[in-house]
């Protein structure tokens, strides 16, 4: 038996993704900024570092308040191996489309894990 | 109950085993393509944002909307949300359900408890109304006391995109879970 999701009445959703992205979710009111100056929010532009970003995804992972976390696909490639490892269920995690990577089904990490149930070892193949 | 019929419950059996492992894989590629469409719906309203928010940004100037003039002083989230998981205790998956709560402020509830005693479902409309669109207003306060009305179609566009996101994240929850009853019957019919 799986440890039950503890619910939350006011969780947070966190964004890894470029300056448009990010500056458009948070005119739609999900920014938040703690007492210590913490966001919920990474701006990725060309001088961050995969570190910043691999911080940035180990800490909103982590966090028991926040609910989802928004990435774009092109930034979580930069981080692949981290994400495609992540398999709990909250925060849940989306990869979404940036304005100069469209998004592309073939490299997101959910669709990777049930993509396998395609292959010679489908249900399919398996009743034969 | 005869021989024959005990045998015809006998054949039956395998049957039902079959038609609820082909209803778990319907489930499962249904999930797989509500999740499919609802990226594409996405990517339409972020599109959308995008370009919305570059004419705003043409029209207002670069200076006023970028990352420098985001409110880093501290405020809670207007849109959150609530995070549930299923009532079935019993259950073996893990399967969150994510419901949006959008321009919620912290006045909220005082507001709310104010506006219950007068008990008209009018009233109550219109302040709701007026609490969604003052929390939208102060939302867009950072850009200037005034804004290009392309910023607030942006705005209207990535609240969409929220709602949608939100929905995904439904999707991928069923998917998942959808996907470990078909992985658990594969692996039972291979044992």
């Amino acid at each position: 038996m799986r440890a039950p999701i503890a619910t939350n009445n006011s969780a947070l959703i966190a964004m890894i993704a470029d300056e448009d992205t990010v500056t458009g979710f948070l005119m739609a009111g999900v920014g938040n900024v703690d007492l210590r100056r913490k966001t919920n929010y990474l701006i990725v532009d060309s001088k961050t570092t995969v570190k910043a970003i691999e911080d940035a995804f180990k800490e909103f992972t982590t966090r028991e308040d926040i609910a989802i976390v928004l990435i774009s696909q092109y930034v979580a490639n930069m981080i692949r191996f981290l994400v495609d490892r992540y398999n709990k269920p909250v925060p849940a995690i989306l990869e979404i489309p940036s304005k100069d990577h469209p998004y592309d089904p073939a490299q997101d990490s959910v669709l990777s894990r049930v993509k396998h149930l395609f292959s010679t070892e489908s249900v399919a193949s398996g009743r034969r | 109950m005869t021989m024959e019929q005990q045998q015809r419950e006998e054949e039956k059996k395998p049957q039902t085993s079959e038609n609820d492992k082909d209803e778990k894989v319907v489930q499962f590629l249904d999930s797989l393509n509500d999740y499919l469409t609802l990226m594409d719906s996405l990517s339409s309203a972020l599109r959308q944002g995008w370009l919305e928010l570059a004419s705003a940004r043409h029209s207002m100037g670069s200076w006023r909307i970028n990352s420098a003039t985001l409110d880093h002083k501290f405020h809670s989230a207007s849109t959150t949300l609530q995070l549930s998981s299923p009532d079935d205790s019993n259950s073996n998956t893990n399967q969150p359900h994510f419901t949006l709560r959008k321009w919620e402020s912290c006045d909220d509830e005082d507001f709310q408890s104010k506006e219950v005693k007068l008990d008209e479902d009018e009233v109550q409309k219109n302040s709701d109304d007026v609490q969604v669109q003052k929390e939208r207003s102060k939302s867009l306060l950072v850009f200037g006391a005034l804004v290009s009305p392309k910023l607030r179609d942006a705005q209207l566009s990535f609240e969409t995109a929220l709602e949608t996101l939100v929905d995904i994240a439904n999707r991928r929850s069923v998917m998942l879970s959808a996907y470990d009853h078909v992985r658990e019957e594969i692996l039972g019919t291979k044992q």
